[in-house]
């Protein structure tokens, strides 16, 4: 198989009932496969933002779905980016076994050297945030293990690109959106 | 005490102010947007809306199908020979689902549709209700715009939507589903209707980047062997002047894709014939022979290009294209131009340097001998049995190429693609890109619903007939006079062929047993006969154009015909083959 490159592919759209469907039967029947999904409202009321990352070998390809994703009516501007382009971070949650006698937590390390914090403390685990790349977050993973994972949950990648353009910018002319304050 | 005049004051403002129901909404919608005609099927969860259209007969003229397939191809024919906006309309459930492959077709062949369906209940969503359907689901992959209504209120400014999508850029089909709750409420405010005329999401650009066009131009004027491909892009913008007048100052050699077929009168000089899998030889070989290539509205369907890496490789492509998303999706495209094809010719046409490319157009005219040998004149010949062009070619000669014509799926549709001598625009209407059998009997009642004026002829396999043979019901009931004509070789003749070709004559599934068609035609009030002699045909096509109801002619033709030319699937347009 050719060299598959990361893509991440900003939509923002419309609010609407339906619309997380009719974006990713766009990948479905391409038969890409959606690494991580995330969406939220953006600081305009109304506007959502989808941040998917899939892996492809052709950036035509890429470009061709993306023109595709623009087609829906609800879709007021989509983007694809290489990881180049944007300042991209994902948050790990991790639950870590703590019983009584266990090896203690080296703390320090953990919040010195992989910027991770303890975030709650049960009576025999504790759970530890994580922000960070997709590598720094598995080398926490690496690193914290032998204290014995009981559960772990990554989110998909939250993106900006590199530009000093906001989202304003690509908004259709002529539309009046309200702000959050 | 309040005088009568008073109390009649009271009674306007009661009326004025009188709230619509959600059914209500929805006619007053259809008749601000002027629908004259809908096609639908009543059920459960539409019947309010049925109940308030009973007020509106007299300005809406609904039409009862006996099938919801049959509502959406009606309303994809009434919108192909109109130019407007086709409506169906149908029940939750099973009704709605009916309705599936017509928008799916109307989506393949960008044909501006709005379906209506009716839903259960909003409180009953999500409960497997009687005859709840995920519709929206469903036909979300095949809409251009779908949307659920749960509220009255919500009905006009969607409708407005609706139609605006439907119609607006590259044309497709909407659908809205209606709660029953949303259907009989009351709106909470007056009726208020805004037609939609951008939307922040959806506003296609008709008029084209200038230098896109400059650059279009500049590789215009400097091809020695340009090319132009012509597909419905042409017919949906009516830009059929416009394109004759780029054609003729440039002098250019023209093919048409088969849905734009018609998009130039086949005796133009400088109409080529169409291309594609069963296309004319010269148009498709040609393409291996441009150094400019110009393709208007087409989007360089498979059938067109046979194997795409391989097709028009060593020349420059202009692709005028609405749809940005159609560009550069199946070729390499040196001068892209995003516009609405009238548009763009219009502003094309006074950068184009007046050229006379005599030379290079005789050599397409020199490779048509090949063909017509091989081919045509075979075709033609009027030898052995009755060959389905012979047919054709007489219906185009007793209409002199002015009818509009409806066919079905398969060889009867390629077959007539070849030998009808198209004269005006919007005259030949086809499932395309779908290939859905069973289209042309609801579709060429619809396209007579949409041009009244004109003579509708339907060319029907016998195979087609029999998918959707139930609307001759509402063709008789309508009283139109929808012409169809059986071309019957007892056999679903294209696989047959392909069979033959490409499966060693494996035979499989492909011979019909055939019920009497004509019996049947008279069973629904449409009177018909059939013709197995070729002494007939002549008096027989006579028959069925003088006939002012509709009816049903049926020609018994060779049973094991093929269509060339033909481009094997997947191969090189070069591979054409015509024997």
């Amino acid at each position: 198989m050719d060299f598959m490159n990361t893509y991440t592919i900003c939509v923002f759209t419309e609010n609407s009932i339906g619309l997380l469907n009719k974006i990713t039967i766009i990948f479905t029947r391409r038969r890409i496969n959606i690494d991580s999904l995330t969406v939220s409202e953006t600081e305009r009321k109304g506007i959502s933002r989808f941040t998917i990352v899939i892996k492809h070998e052709k950036r035509e390809e890429v470009e061709k779905l993306v023109r595709q994703i623009r087609k829906i009516v609800e879709v007021l501007a989509v983007f694809g980016y290489l990881n180049e382009d944007i300042v991209f971070d994902e948050i790990a949650l991790f639950k870590i076994s703590t019983p009584l006698g266990s090896r203690p937590l080296d703390v320090e390390t953990i919040n010195r050297v992989h910027k991770a914090w303890v975030v709650y403390w049960g009576l025999d685990y504790v759970v530890i945030q994580k922000t960070g790349s997709e590598k720094e977050i598995f080398d926490f993973f690496k690193y914290i293990k032998p204290h014995g994972i009981i559960e772990f949950v990554r989110s998909g990648r939250v993106a900006v690109a590199k530009t000093p353009m906001g989202l304003v910018e690509y908004l259709p002319e002529d539309m009046e959106w309200e702000y959050y304050l | 005490m309040a005088t009568a005049i008073e109390i009649m004051e009271e009674e306007k403002v009661a009326i004025e102010t009188k709230l619509l129901t959600g059914s209500q909404a929805l006619m007053e919608c259809l008749i601000a947007e002027n629908v004259d005609t809908i096609f639908g099927y009543p059920g459960g969860a539409i019947m309010p809306v049925y109940d308030a259209l009973y007020d509106y007969m007299d300005r809406i003229n609904h039409i009862l199908v006996r099938h919801e397939q049959g509502a959406s191809h009606a309303a994809e024919g009434y919108a192909r020979s109109s130019g407007r906006v086709g409506v169906c309309m149908a029940t939750s459930g099973p009704g709605a689902t009916n309705l599936v492959t017509g928008i799916a077709d109307a989506i393949i062949d960008c044909t501006p549709m709005v379906a209506i369906t009716g839903q259960v209940a909003s409180g009953l969503l999500g409960t497997d209700a009687f005859q709840e359907t995920d519709v929206i689901g469903i036909t979300t992959p095949i809409c251009k715009w779908n949307y659920q209504v749960v509220d009255p209120d919500e009905i006009p400014e969607v409708m407005a939507k609706a139609f605006y999508i439907a119609a607006a850029g590259k044309p497709g089909p909407v659908l809205i589903d209606i709660t029953k709750d949303a259907q009989i409420k009351s709106m909470t405010k007056p009726f208020e209707y805004k037609k939609i005329t951008k939307l922040a999401g959806y506003h296609p650009r008709r008029v084209p980047k200038l230098e896109q066009v400059e650059k279009a131009a500049e590789l215009i004027n400097n091809a020695k062997k340009p090319y132009i491909l012509v597909g419905h892009g042409v017919l949906i913008s009516e830009a059929m002047e416009e394109f004759r007048e780029f054609v003729e100052k440039a002098d250019i050699p023209v093919a048409s894709t088969l849905l734009g077929l018609s998009a130039m009168p086949i005796d133009h000089p400088n109409y080529m014939g169409w291309l594609g899998m069963h296309g004319m030889y010269a148009p498709n070989v040609m393409t291996d022979q441009c150094d400019v290539l110009i393709a208007i509205g087409m989007r360089f369907d498979d059938r067109v290009t046979g194997d795409a890496n391989l097709f028009v490789k060593q020349a420059k492509i202009v692709h005028i294209e609405i749809d940005p998303a159609e560009v550069e999706k199946i070729k390499k495209t040196e001068a892209p131009v995003v516009g609405d094809a009238k548009e763009v010719l219009k502003m094309l046409l006074p950068l184009i340097e007046k050229k006379d490319h005599s030379a290079w157009k005789k050599e397409f005219r020199d490779l048509e001998a090949a063909e017509k040998e091989a081919v045509t004149d075979r075709d033609l010949a009027k030898v052995g049995k009755i060959k389905m062009a012979e047919v054709v070619k007489m219906v185009s000669d007793k209409t002199k190429g002015e009818a509009c014509i409806v066919v079905d799926v398969g060889q009867h549709q390629m077959v007539t693609a070849r030998y009808y001598d198209f004269k005006n625009p919007h005259s030949y209407i086809a499932s395309g890109g779908l290939g859905t059998m069973g289209f042309a009997i609801p579709a060429a009642f619809g396209a007579k619903m949409g041009a009244p004026d004109r003579e509708v002829v339907a060319f029907i396999g016998d195979g087609c007939f029999q998918m959707t043979i139930q609307e001759l019901g509402t063709i008789a009931q309508s009283g139109k006079a929808v012409k169809m004509i059986i071309l019957n070789n007892n056999f679903l003749g294209m696989v047959r062929q392909w069979q033959e070709l490409f499966f060693e004559r494996r035979y499989s599934f492909v011979e019909l047993q055939n019920p009497d068609f004509i019996t049947i035609a008279k069973g629904f009030g449409i009177p018909g006969h059939k013709c197995e002699d070729r002494n007939d045909l002549n008096a027989s096509i006579d028959a069925l154009l003088e006939s002012e109801t509709a009816y049903l002619l049926e020609v018994v033709v060779e049973k094991e015909e093929n269509v060339f030319p033909m481009v094997p699937a997947g191969r090189s347009v070069s591979e054409i083959r015509l024997k």
